[in-house]
């Protein structure tokens, strides 16, 4: 038998498989193709205070092994998530993570006063300090460590449920951020949002985007990934939830081995739709395979070259 | 529960010009398919392709789809060759209701003219009568115009360049029709977006129910990554617009919700 179960602060996940915010709206489509009680968790759409209609299209460019987009947040809002969408999570039999998006500090605080009470039944409360697709909060405050630092800080002491930051990899020093998420009270830092880019129509000279520009995703963003994770694991104490281009189970395994206690899968989902319940089947091959007891042994076994 | 299949090439024909007919074999999606949905299907590149289903044998399990080459994965896809093995999703998508539709006047442009085929044959064997009007550019653009007057009570064909049935395109076609041809028919069209503009301005002023397929961009096909949006209407004064999925909402739609 082997433990796939991992420990994200105070929160078990039944494995360390999860579903990323913005590739599984709130499970709705995916429950026709994934039995999510086999999964991690699952992290909702991008919440923001009002509903948004996000950003026009065209939304969407395809790029070597991977994909940018430019959504900018789309969403029904916090009181129609809360009145419709997380009664139907519930009924998934996984771990709820609700993922927010503020345009500002007051944004941020009153979604995470309103989500973090006790009474709303949800696991964790993933903040979204690094979505690319819009003008004001997010990106702008996953930017700066001062900004991440006040923030959290702020948000640590509205509620007790798990706090996990997301990080953006559009920064210079990515672990100088992780370490402030860490020092403002986070429970873990979700490494990484996608990384912004331009996809380029030659025949119109102009950005395939419409949005310009957009968050490049998939297996093209592995490699970077993988180097922040296994950066920031040698400065922070706090778990790390790894993102970006996971495809296979040995994705999984070297999201672990670099540092990651969980995963979240994402564009994959897009691609094959019941893909994360076969990463459980096939991580949970992969540990009988090579006496793995417990897959939490794997966290951060990298060994770097000297 | 839905899954992804894992299907085989069955055959191709080329139709006209960088257009191809392909047949794959899936019982699954044969027997449930609708006219007007589509499927996704993976090729070389890293995204998968959407494509409105044109034809479904659900004695043998098949379906085909029209294949016009676009780009670099449409063009991959119909090189395939017998036998080769695709990653299919669907059926998907919102199709063309027939709930009430007395007779249809299906319009079709360029790869438009795949779904409303499958309309045409639907619609025969509810006993619906259909009236198909398909523009091409030439003759030699034109594809399945001998199918169509075999499936359609009366079948209409433009060209731009006038080389084949009435010169002009489909709203020259759609002069032609009679009163009693128009009386009480929902009009399906599909198609470029300003065809289908003018076709539903043109059904608008003459009260006529009007459904159009809408084409997008997609990623997922399945509503989860919101790339493929279109605006619709207001369904309250608390909003201007909204932005729905067309994999899912869609991709046909009431012409009347639309802001082209």
């Amino acid at each position: 038998m082997v433990d796939l179960s991992v420990r994200i602060g105070d929160l078990t996940l039944k494995n360390p498989i999860t579903l990323a915010s913005g590739t599984c709206g709130f499970g709705r489509e995916l429950a026709s193709y994934v039995d999510f009680a086999n999964i991690g968790g699952i992290c909702s759409k991008g919440l923001t205070l009002l509903p948004r209609e996000g950003n026009p299209g065209c939304r969407v460019a395809e790029t070597p092994s991977g994909m940018l987009n430019s959504v900018g947040l789309q969403n029904p809002g916090i009181q129609a998530f809360l009145e419709d969408e997380l009664p139907f999570m519930q009924t998934l039999g996984t771990s709820i993570i609700a993922n927010v998006a503020g345009h500002s500090t007051d944004d941020y605080i009153e979604m995470v006063t309103r989500l973090g009470g006790d009474e709303v039944e949800i696991d964790a409360i993933e903040l979204n300090l690094s979505c690319p697709n819009v003008k004001e909060g997010c990106m702008t405050i996953g930017a700066s460590e001062k900004a991440i630092f006040d923030l959290v800080s702020i948000l640590r002491k509205r509620t007790k449920k798990p706090l996990w930051v997301k990080l953006t990899p559009n920064v210079t020093s990515i672990s100088q951020m992780a370490l402030a998420a860490e020092s403002a009270g986070a429970d873990s830092v979700v490494l990484i949002n996608t990384l912004l880019g331009m996809a380029i129509d030659i025949k119109t000279r102009r950005p395939i985007l419409r949005n310009n520009t957009g968050g490049l995703s998939g297996p093209a963003i592995k490699p970077i990934a993988l180097r922040m994770i296994s950066e920031c694991y040698q400065v922070i104490s706090i778990p790390i939830i790894g993102v970006g281009g996971i495809m296979t189970a040995s994705d999984v395994v070297e999201y672990m081995l670099a540092g990651a206690t969980a995963v979240e899968v994402g564009t994959a989902s897009l691609l094959h739709p019941g893909i994360c319940e076969k990463l459980v089947d096939d991580l949970k091959t992969y540990a009988e395979a090579n006496a793995i007891s417990d897959i939490k042994d794997l966290t951060g076994e990298l060994k770097l070259w000297e | 529960m839905e899954k992804e299949y894992s299907i085989s090439l069955l055959s191709k024909k080329t139709l006209a010009k960088e257009n191809v007919m392909m047949t794959f074999q899936c019982q699954e999606i044969a027997k449930r398919a609708m006219p007007g949905q589509f499927v996704n299907i993976s090729c070389d590149h890293f995204l998968k392709r959407p494509f409105g289903i044109c034809e479904v044998d659900s004695i043998n399990g098949t379906f085909s789809i029209g294949v016009r080459v676009v780009g670099d994965g449409t063009r991959e896809i119909t090189l395939a060759e017998i036998g080769d093995v695709f990653d299919v999703l669907g059926p998907l998508g919102n199709g063309f209701s027939f709930e009430g539709v007395k007779k249809i006047i299906a319009v079709g442009g360029g790869t438009g003219i795949y779904p409303l085929y499958f309309v045409l044959a639907y619609a025969k064997r509810l006993g619906i009568p259909v009236t198909c009007i398909n523009g091409f550019r030439s003759r030699e653009d034109a594809f399945l115009t001998e199918e169509c007057k075999k499936l359609a009570t009366r079948a209409l064909f433009s060209t731009d360049s006038g080389d084949y049935g009435i010169k002009g395109n489909v709203m020259d076609a759609l002069a032609q029709l009679s009163e009693d041809e128009l009386s009480e028919a929902t009009v399906f069209v599909v198609g470029p977006e300003i065809m289908m503009k003018k076709v539903s301005v043109w059904a608008m002023e003459r009260s006529l129910s009007c459904k159009v397929s809408q084409e997008r961009k997609m990623a997922c096909g399945i509503g989860i990554c919101l790339v493929c949006i279109c605006k619709v209407k207001a369904r309250d004064e608390s909003a201007e617009f909204h932005h729905v999925r067309c994999c899912k909402e869609g991709p046909v739609m009431d012409a009347k919700e639309v802001i082209w």
